[in-house]
Parts: C-alpha cells; sequence; structure tokens
C-alpha cells in the first residue's frame, strides 16, 4: 500500500516535471553526464588516464600543446594530426641465435604542416640491431638511423626519430638545400621529421612545400643472443594537432582527463551538497520551530560555523594529512551546512505561523510530526534549489585546494586541470583548449542542477503551480 | 442626463492559460448626480471594470471592443497623455479595493498627500496643505492626522484618508471598489454616511461596487447585479429591493441567500455550484448551470438586455420574452 | 439540552507589549488585554454565537479553548472538568474531542496534502482509524456527511483544486473525523462567497443535530449569527458586555453597544439612500492596550455618567431569564 502510493507519487510527479521544458532539458543533460560516466572506458583513448594523470611517462608520445583536430576546419593549412601506426607489415626470420625483424608502416601526409617526430616504440630483449629508413611518395629513400641498444631483459625500446634523425638530415639537406642558406644554419635548429616530409628542393628550409602521398617507415632489427627478440613495433605519428580537446603543456589528453573527471565532479558535487543541504535544512528547521533559547544557542553556532573560512581549514587538513577526495568532502560537508541554514531558517519561521501549522497544533500533532510533515516539505524545492546551486562550489572548492597543488594527487578532477592549465599560463599563451573544457564543464554541470532544480521548485510549490 | 455611457465594453486578460473574460459586452450609463451600485460575487469582474472606466486596465488586461462616453467624449480613443491631463483622476477617480493597506508605511500621511496632490497640479505648499486640510476636514478628519505615519491610524481613518486622496482633483465621477468591506459594522455604517453626504455636498457621481446587497440598498439609487462578466440585471433601488423584487432569477436567489438581521429567516436560500470559469464560460446564459429555472433556451442562446419596465433591464429569457 | 459542555470563568489573556527604554528603567509593564475577564457556559448541543469587532478578543478565546496558547488567568472547565492545565496525556485526549474550523479554510489546509492526507492527518496523530484502508474508509465517510460525494472525486485533490465552499466542507470533515462533541468554528464562512454561505450553513447545522455536536461560532457578522445560532454573546474589548438568546438580543438589545451594532447593520430594503443613518455610539474603538477605567465602553457611550467613568465596571447581571447584561443604566434606557 505505502510501496503503491509512492509509486503514484512519483508518477504523478514525473507528468508535472515533464511538462517543465528547463527541467527536462536539465535531465537530459543529466542524462548525459551518467553516461559518460558508463561510458567512460569507451570514450578516452587513454584507459590509464585516471591512474597516471601525473605519470609524464605515460603522456611523452603526444605532443606539447596540441590544439585540437579539428581546428584543421578552420585554419587554412591543415596541421597533421597525431596517428598511431600499430599494424605494421611484420616479416620475421629467425636463425640460431638471432632473430630478424622487417617491419613497415605505412602513412599516409596528407597535410600542410608536418608532424613533429616519428616515434617508435617496441618491447625487446637482448642486443638488437636497428635500422630504420623512409621511403618517399617522391621515390627517396633515407636512412634515419642505425643503432645497436643492448638490453639485460625485457624491456621496452623507444626511439625519437627526431632526435635520431639528426645525422641523416645533415646529409638530406647537403643534397638539396642551397648551400649559401646552409651555411647559415646551425644544424642543431633543424628539425629532421619536418624536412623529411617536404619537397625535395632548394628552399626546403625556410619554405618547405609539402610533399603529400603514402610514405613507408621500414624498421629493421637484428637481434643477437640466445633470447634476443624484437616484438609489437609501433609507430606514432607525432601530430601538431590532438584528439577531441588537444593536450596540455605536459602532453596529456585533455578530452581524456575532463572525461575521467567527470565521476569525481558528480561525486564531489552530489554528495558535498546533498550531505551539505540535507544538515543545514535539519538544522535551520530545527532552530525555527523551537525558536527562543534553543534557536539562539543554535544561531550562535552557525555563525561560528560561518565566521571560519573554509579554503584555509581545507588547506591545513590537505597539508597535515595525505589529500584525499574524501576528506576534502567531509570538510566540505562540514562547513558547506551553514549555506541553506539562514533562509531555510527564515522560511521555517514564516511556515511555524500559518495557520495550517496552527490546525495541527489543534489536531494534537507532536513537534516530530509538525516539522516533518509540515516544516521540512515545505523547505524542500528550496533545498533542491540550494543543492543544485551548492554543486557548482563544491567543483570549485575542490578546485581551489587543487590549485595550491594540495588535491587528490590519485585523481583527476576538472578543478585540477583547470588549475594546471593556470600554472602553465595558458591564459597567456592562449592555449584556449586547455580552459575551456573543464570550464565549460563545471558550467553544464552547474546548470544541469540549476535547471532540475527550478523545475521541481516550480511543481513542488503550489503557490507557482496553477491549476 | 448621462455622465458615463459604457457601451458594451470588453476586458479580456490575456493570461497564458487562455483569455480570460472578464468583461464581455458590458452596457450601462451613470447619470449625473446619482450612485449606481455594482453588486456580484467575487470575480464577476467588478474592479475589472472600475478600471476599464478609466481606461487603465491591469496588465495582461486589454479593453478589446467597446466605447466609454464621458460627457459625450470616448474615453477610449484619448492617448495616455490626454487621458492623464482630461480624465483620470480629474474627472474620474476611484478608490481601490484595500487602498487604505496601501499606504507607505514609512511617510507621514501629510508626505503622502503631498506628493499625490503635487503631481498632479502646480501650486505651491501652501496651497497644496491648504486644499490638504479642507478635504480632510470633508471626510470629517482633523488636519491632526497630517502628521501621523499609517500604522497610527484606525481602519477607517485610512479609509477617509483615501477617499479625500480621490477628491482631490475635483472629479465629477467617483468609483469606489469595496471600500466598506474590511471594516467593522460601526465604520462600515460611518463610511457610507461619509459617502452620502460627499455625493450631496460635490454633487458627485457614484459607482459603488459591493458584493453586499444589504449594504448596496444603502447607498446605491440604481443596482446594477453582474454574474460571470456581464450585466444580469440593472434597476432603481425600489424595483430591485421593493416588494415587486428583483426580475433575473441570479438577482432573486442572491437577495434570498442574503442574511436578515432584523427578521427571524428559517432557512436562507443558496445557489449551489459555483461561477464559471470565465476561461470558458457556459454557452446560452452563463448563470444557466446553476439556474433553477433553466429552459432548453438558455442552454442554446445568449438572453440579451431587454427592458421590462422604465429604467429596469433584465437578462433573462423568463423576463420579457413572453 | 441544559448540561453545560464548556464554561469560561473570568478568562484572561494578556500579551506583554515590548517596551521602550524608558518604561523599562522605570520596570514599567503594560499589556495588551486581548481577553480580560470573560465568563460563559455553553450548554451541550447548543450553537453559541461570540460576536464583535475585529481586536475584541473572540479569536483569542477560541485559541484559549483550543488550548493553542495558555490563558493568563481564569479557568476553562469541559464536561466539569478543569482543562485550564493538562498534562501532555490528558491534552492529548482533549484535543480528540474539541476540534476547530478556521476562517480562512485555504490557510488552513497545508497546500502539499491531497484532501486524503488532510482527512486522515487527525487519524495519524491519534493512532486510531486502524490500517491505511480503514482510515480511507472514514476519510470517505467524512466528507459524505459534509456532502462532497461521491468522495473518490475529491480525495486525491489538492486543496486548491476546490471552490472555497467545498474547501470549508473539507476542513469540516477533517474535525468530524475525531467524533468530537465540542467545535470551535471561527469566522467559518466569512471568506466563502454568498451564494454559497448558506448551504454551508446549513450543512454544519444538520451535522450539529445528527452527530449532537456544540458549536461555539465566532463572528463580527450579527445577521449570520442571528440565523445560525442559539445564544450570542456580544464582545467589547476583551469582555463580554451581553449576553443572551439570539433573537431575543437582536430584538430586545439592552446594552448600548450592542444597540450601536444592530443600528449599523445594513439591511436589504428600499428607501434608505438618501437617509443619513443615526448610529448611536461615538468615535472609535480603543486600544486594548489602553482599556478605559470604568466601564470599558464609557468614552463611547451616548448614556454615559459620571458613575460609569468613575465606580467599577458594571458586571453582568440577568435581565430577563436568560439574557445578561453588563451596563448600570438599562433599566432606564
Ligand atoms: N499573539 C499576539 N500578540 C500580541 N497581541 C495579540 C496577539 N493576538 C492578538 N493580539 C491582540 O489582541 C487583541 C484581540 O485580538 P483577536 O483575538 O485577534 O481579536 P478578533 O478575533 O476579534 O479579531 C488585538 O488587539 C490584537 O492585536
Ligand atoms: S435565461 Fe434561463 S438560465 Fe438564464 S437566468 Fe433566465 S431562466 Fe435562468
Ligand atoms: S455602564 Fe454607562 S457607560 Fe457603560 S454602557 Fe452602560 S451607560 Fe454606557
Ligand atoms: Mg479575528
Amino acid at each position: 500500500m505505502k510501496l503503491k502510493d509512492l509509486r503514484e507519487t512519483l508518477r504523478d510527479f514525473w507528468g508535472e516535471f515533464r511538462k517543465v521544458r528547463y527541467g527536462m532539458v536539465g535531465l537530459v543533460m543529466f542524462g548525459l553526464f551518467l553516461l559518460i560516466v558508463i561510458l567512460e572506458p569507451v570514450l578516452i583513448p587513454f584507459p590509464e588516464t585516471g591512474r597516471r594523470w601525473r605519470d609524464i611517462t605515460y603522456w611523452e608520445d603526444n605532443p606539447k600543446n596540441a590544439a585540437p583536430v579539428w581546428v584543421n576546419w578552420f585554419t587554412r593549412k591543415d596541421y597533421t594530426p597525431q596517428a598511431v601506426l600499430d599494424k605494421p607489415e611484420i616479416s620475421e626470420r629467425k636463425a640460431a641465435n638471432t632473430q630478424m625483424v622487417e617491419a613497415v608502416f605505412t602513412y599516409n601526409y596528407k597535410y600542410d604542416l608536418p608532424p613533429i617526430d616519428l616515434l617508435l616504440r617496441a618491447t625487446g630483449k637482448g642486443l638488437l640491431n636497428l635500422a630504420v629508413h623512409l621511403e618517399r611518395p617522391d621515390g627517396l629513400s633515407i636512412e634515419l638511423t642505425k643503432k645497436s641498444i643492448r638490453l639485460s631483459g625485457e624491456a621496452p625500446v623507444r626511439l625519437s626519430l627526431d632526435k635520431e634523425a639528426s645525422g641523416a638530415v645533415g646529409d638530406f639537406l647537403k643534397t638539396y638545400e642551397d648551400p649559401d642558406v646552409l651555411r647559415g644554419v646551425s644544424i642543431f635548429t633543424v628539425k629532421p621529421v619536418e624536412v623529411f616530409f617536404a619537397r625535395a628542393e632548394p628552399g626546403i628550409l625556410r619554405n618547405p612545400v609539402p610533399l603529400k602521398g603514402e610514405y613507408r617507415i621500414k624498421l629493421t632489427c637484428v637481434a643477437v643472443g640466445s633470447g634476443a627478440f624484437l616484438k609489437e613495433p609501433a609507430l606514432t605519428v607525432a601530430g601538431r594537432v590532438f584528439g577531441l580537446m588537444g593536450t596540455d603543456a605536459s602532453k596529456r589528453d585533455i578530452w581524456s582527463g575532463v572525461i575521467a573527471g567527470t565521476k569525481w565532479a558528480l561525486l564531489i558535487g552530489l554528495l558535498t551538497s546533498a550531505v551539505a543541504v540535507i544538515i543545514g535544512v535539519f538544522y535551520g528547521v530545527t532552530s525555527a520551530y523551537f525558536g527562543g533559547a534553543v534557536d539562539l544557542v543554535m544561531m550562535r553556532i552557525y555563525e561560528v560555523f560561518q565566521s571560519i573560512p573554509l579554503l584555509p581549514v581545507m588547506i591545513v587538513v590537505s597539508a597535515v594529512f595525505k589529500p584525499s577526495i574524501w576528506t576534502m568532502i567531509l570538510m566540505m560537508c562540514a562547513f558547506f551546512w551553514v549555506g541553506s541554514v539562514r533562509t531555510v531558517r527564515s522560511m521555517g519561521l514564516q511556515i511555524k505561523e500559518e495557520i495550517y501549522v496552527e490546525a495541527a497544533h489543534a489536531l494534537g500533532a507532536s513537534r516530530g510530526r509538525i516539522i516533518f510533515k509540515h516544516m521540512l516539505p515545505q523547505v524542500i524545492p528550496y533545498a533542491f534549489a540550494s543543492m543544485a546551486l551548492q554543486v557548482p562550489v563544491s567543483i570549485v572548492y575542490e578546485a581551489s585546494v587543487s590549485l595550491l597543488g594540495l588535491g587528490d594527487a590519485t585523481i583527476v578532477t576538472w578543478g585540477q586541470i583547470l588549475h594546471d592549465a593556470m600554472q602553465g599560463g595558458a591564459v597567456l599563451q592562449g592555449i584556449w583548449w586547455w580552459i575551456i573544457p573543464p570550464g565549460l564543464f563545471i558550467a553544464l554541470m552547474g546548470m544541469t542542477f540549476a535547471f532540475v532544480g527550478f523545475a521541481m521548485d516550480t511543481i513542488l510549490n503550489p503557490k507557482l503551480r496553477t491549476r | 442626463m448621462e455622465k458615463l455611457a459604457i457601451k458594451n465594453i470588453k476586458l479580456h486578460y490575456f493570461t497564458s492559460k487562455g483569455v480570460i473574460r472578464a468583461l464581455d459586452g458590458v452596457s450601462f450609463d451613470l447619470r449625473a448626480g446619482e450612485t449606481l451600485g455594482v453588486v456580484g460575487e467575487s470575480g464577476c469582474g467588478k474592479t475589472t471594470l472600475g478600471t476599464a472606466l478609466l481606461n487603465m486596465p491591469t496588465p495582461p488586461g486589454r479593453i478589446v471592443a467597446g466605447e466609454i462616453l464621458f460627457d459625450g467624449l470616448d474615453i477610449l480613443k484619448l492617448n495616455e497623455d490626454e487621458l492623464r491631463k482630461q480624465i483620470r483622476w480629474e474627472k474620474i477617480a476611484m478608490v481601490f479595493q484595500g487602498a487604505m493597506n496601501c499606504l507607505t508605511p514609512v511617510y507621514t500621511i501629510r508626505k503622502q498627500m503631498m506628493e499625490t496632490i503635487l503631481t498632479h497640479r502646480k501650486m505651491t505648499k501652501q496651497e497644496a496643505e491648504e486644499r490638504i486640510i479642507k478635504y480632510l476636514n470633508l471626510v470629517g478628519l482633523s488636519a491632526d492626522v497630517l502628521r501621523r505615519y499609517p500604522h497610527e491610524l484606525s481602519g477607517g481613518m485610512k479609509q477617509r484618508i483615501v477617499i479625500a486622496t480621490a477628491l482631490f482633483l475635483e472629479p465629477q465621477v467617483v468609483i469606489c471598489d469595496e471600500p466598506t468591506t474590511a471594516l467593522d459594522v460601526v465604520v462600515q455604517a460611518q463610511i457610507i454616511n461619509l459617502l452620502k453626504q460627499l455625493k450631496e455636498q460635490l454633487k458627485l457621481s457614484f459607482i459603488f461596487i459591493t458584493h453586499d446587497l444589504a449594504t448596496e440598498a444603502e447607498v446605491a439609487d440604481r443596482i446594477m447585479v453582474m454574474y460571470a462578466g456581464k450585466v444580469v440585471e440593472i434597476g432603481t433601488n425600489e424595483q430591485i429591493y421593493g416588494p415587486q423584487r428583483a426580475a433575473h432569477p441570479y438577482t432573486q436567489l442572491l437577495m434570498a441567500a442574503t442574511p436578515r438581521l432584523r427578521q427571524k429567516v428559517d432557512q436562507l436560500a443558496f445557489i449551489p455550484g459555483t461561477p464559471p470559469d470565465l476561461l470558458a464560460p457556459p454557452a446560452g446564459c452563463r448563470f444557466h448551470l446553476r439556474c433553477p429555472q433553466v429552459m432548453e433556451r438558455c442552454r442554446q442562446e445568449e438572453p440579451p438586455l431587454v427592458e421590462v419596465e422604465p429604467a429596469h433591464t433584465v437578462a433573462c429569457w423568463r423576463c420579457g420574452h413572453e | 439540552m441544559s448540561e453545560v459542555i464548556f464554561e469560561v470563568k473570568n478568562l484572561q489573556k494578556w500579551f506583554p507589549v515590548k517596551r521602550s527604554l524608558g518604561q523599562l528603567l522605570r520596570g514599567q509593564r503594560t499589556w495588551v488585554r486581548a481577553v480580560d475577564g470573560v465568563s460563559f457556559q455553553i450548554k451541550k448541543g447548543e450553537i453559541f454565537g461570540l460576536i464583535g469587532e475585529s481586536g475584541c478578543g473572540k479569536t483569542t478565546t477560541g485559541k484559549l479553548i483550543m488550548k493553542l496558547m495558555d490563558p493568563t488567568g481564569g479557568q476553562m472547565l469541559y464536561r466539569g472538568q478543569d482543562v485550564t492545565h493538562l498534562s501532555p496525556e490528558a491534552l492529548q485526549a482533549y484535543k480528540r474531542e474539541v476540534q476547530m474550523i478556521f476562517q480562512d479554510p485555504y490557510a488552513s489546509m497545508n497546500p502539499r496534502f491531497r484532501i486524503r492526507e488532510v482527512l486522515t492527518e487527525p487519524l495519524v496523530i491519534h493512532r486510531l482509524g486502524g490500517n491505511e484502508q480503514e482510515k480511507l474508509a472514514l476519510a470517505a465517510d467524512a466528507l459524505t456527511k459534509v456532502k462532497l460525494t461521491p468522495p473518490s472525486d475529491f480525495l486525491d485533490r489538492f486543496s486548491h483544486m476546490l471552490s472555497g465552499g467545498q474547501r470549508q466542507r473539507v476542513a469540516t470533515a477533517r474535525t468530524l473525523i475525531l467524533s468530537p462533541r465540542f467545535i470551535v468554528a471561527d469566522e467559518p464562512v466569512s471568506m466563502v462567497d454568498l451564494s454559497t454561505r448558506a448551504e454551508l450553513l446549513h450543512m454544519m447545522k444538520e451535522i450539529q443535530q445528527d452527530l449532537d455536536l456544540t458549536y461555539l461560532y465566532i463572528t463580527h457578522d450579527l445577521s449570520t449569527a442571528r440565523y445560525f445560532t442559539d445564544r450570542i454573546a456580544v464582545m467589547y474589548l476583551g469582555r463580554i458586555v451581553e449576553m443572551g438568546p439570539a433573537g431575543e438580543l437582536i430584538d430586545h438589545p439592552l446594552h448600548p453597544y450592542t444597540r450601536a451594532l444592530i443600528a449599523a447593520v445594513p439591511e436589504p430594503v428600499p428607501g434608505r439612500v438618501n437617509v443619513i443613518k443615526e448610529i448611536p455610539i461615538k468615535g472609535e474603538i480603543p486600544s486594548a492596550a489602553q482599556i478605559p477605567a470604568g466601564c470599558r465602553f464609557h468614552p463611547r457611550c451616548l448614556f454615559a455618567t459620571d458613575e460609569c467613568r468613575n465606580l467599577p465596571e458594571p458586571e453582568l447581571v440577568q435581565a430577563e431569564p436568560e439574557h445578561l447584561v453588563a451596563c448600570r443604566r438599562y433599566k432606564e434606557l
């Protein structure tokens, strides 16, 4: 019977809620955020984003401060986007104590501004004799590097061809560029990969013309010794534009960061504001209902809490203890409850004087009943609105603490991304893709809750409701 | 002679829920020196009528049709500026419902009255004060109240101040909207006496709006009964309250529902149901859902106002349609 | 019919007035004497009217009876038992038998409650009425009693979906659900349209007779009081000045204040338009914080003498059988 009632109430509520357009918009947005949380593993290209956000080696193949890929739609010259080629044609031969591997990567270059690096990765063991050749669409073949590496156990191999090819580029330039130009240039300032993606003709240094077409990068490896091998070779074309939201100064993929931060934002926002507002509403209503001395004492306690600035406290606590998201949430709950007390109390004082409360008294209703059945429900719409507004505040507070480097280092939050952007001088350098995505997500989440909150307010508050 | 002639006035409120036909074709005259009483249940359009006569509908209301002739001049054709200079408060004044509770609590009565008069007339403070005192005396107050604040005054005194303020600019027509409703019975009687005196002294024409038929009997020369945005009956005091009784079934029932103090009534009448929703008033006669004398024709056709005897018009298929 | 169900003896309720610093220093205390020595007996099965202008203390008297506030002095007896001060248990038992209908039916119901919740609330409070289904049956039953039928049409509505008259019926149904004996009705019809007022009063009277109830009917409106009540007490500045059978009191008023009230009431009859009505009373009602000495009505009384001003306040005395008046000079007038 009770359950049926509840179901009916919810159905009625839903029926009304559907009619409030912005409420539905808020709900859809909330649904999208939930979807993001659920689909996170599918959405992000870097599955270990959450755990290894601060591990620079995890991000080292990415370009630094790269704009999102889609800026190419708006620029006259297209930038090379990041690409990972992990399915080369592999041929392998084995002899006693030697393994020979040849991996050919095919890359179709069709941009105007060349990649900044080509990164070779593999896993190997023993003595590895490596050679890398580049075959260009114009038929030229260049030996980029030739190198021996000795690995005692099984270990990763990483070659930055931009670094490795500094010798090869000198020869290449000597062949094609005007000697007069070359004389004025230090070979150390030349970026080999940029040169190799340009037409082989004079002017290649100053005014390179991109050479579009199919490039083949051939890796040859002779692994010598018993048990020596090379496997899983992959080539990363380090682009100038990267992913949906670009990268930051630490080469991190902002899209992955923002998506991985969604669940934390929801958690921080919802948990903190819910707990804080529930406490605040109870506190305010109780204070209002009892009035007199109880009210006086409760309001003094409230004022004490209100006058303590939360941020310094959070900083101290985070500095003394290991900063963790949970202590932060706890701290915010312990202080944010004051936010709604004053309004709730004055609403309570007003409701207390309502004739229907007097009527309930006349019927013999207990204090508990008057508080829970008559006063609290009136305050709930306000509580929802208050909660909605508290959500972004909590997110910003978490961000502020993160801004001082006292955030939870084991996770990534929108606040931390913003903090890093400030630290990294994103504003001065115009790296807008570092600031806008986390900022926008914070704003959108705030709006989501504001919409839902106000819609509930219109429904639950019959004075605003018309027949 | 007619002071005001109202012809088929329609004032509709254009709300988000639809069009509320608060006045739906109302016609009547107000003669010089008479008091016309307007009666009807709450929500029938009495206050709306008052705002219409000032051509000052409350948003989202709009006058969509009709004429309001003041001494033959159609005030609906005047622009805002002309209205303010020639008609509003100058010729037609209104004492709004509950106005006595809307005096600003933080200003003295002097300040509030002074402000009203100086926004309309160019005169020195001295002259203004003299005029204020003249009107205060006229409504039975001494100059003493000028330095008081509203909360220091009783309801009756506040109502007198509001009436004095409405009279400042020497209007010819005064509309009083429920001027006695919130007052106690003794004060109510005093205010009614005051209005009667003012009518004599200043040769005013009054429109006296109330929901109470008994009060109306004390003040109104002629009575206009409204129901759901329409006029259902207009008659003289004698025709409505006299022994031959009002003609419209609604007026009759309202009369029978009014409790009498001076005689023992065993059973008061009542009207079943509630007034119709003006968003979608019923077809035919608007009273037909509650009328005990309803006929088939009432459900189909709307009864026009017809004269059943001199000075007595009724909108009912049972009156004057034999 | 003559058994007394409720008796009030010299009931007082004084509210402290906020003091100025000067008064505080001088140790002065002023009081609003809202109810200042009220005594009456209500007989079982009658409708007792308490009449007066706004501010005369009639609502406060009602609230004292409802135990919504504590009296400053005096005594209240319900069915012979002293109910001036009650233990929590006795108070709950009292509140089951004594109910109140408020002036504004809309304000007296929680706007968030459906009618079913409004009606079952008293049962929940007093842990009566069995399970949910049985409670609902009682609610439906109460709706039938106030002629809101079929009840299923109303149970799931909110009060703002009802008309004024229907709301006041629901408010009445709520008081009936605990099967009370005594109901305080404070201006129950003043916010209801005239066209349905009589219907409501008629229904209240029917219920009263069917269920053998007693009403205290509080109003400022003499006309409905005459129509509805058996006996009337007229209050002026916190005190009863005249009390008697309704018809008798109105047809033959004895107290100058009652006479003035009656003279002021308009009557829907022709021929009064050009007459300035005599209202036999002076000035305006004084504040309850400054009640005149002597007969409290004397500054407004047309018949006041020095005796009225200087001698102690006149008590209620029996002028006719059942008809009491508090005036020194009623015999001469
Ligand atoms: N809670 C209160 N505090 C102070 N004064 C009050 C309070 N309630 C009523 N009064 C005063 O008591 C007097 C009588 O009020 P009330 O009982 O409401 O009369 P009525 O019902 O006739 O309007 C008034 O002067 C009013 O201002
Ligand atoms: S027209 Fe018909 S329904 Fe209307 S009042 Fe007359 S008799 Fe009644
Ligand atoms: S006692 Fe005197 S002052 Fe009081 S009512 Fe009677 S005549 Fe008037
Ligand atoms: Mg009252």
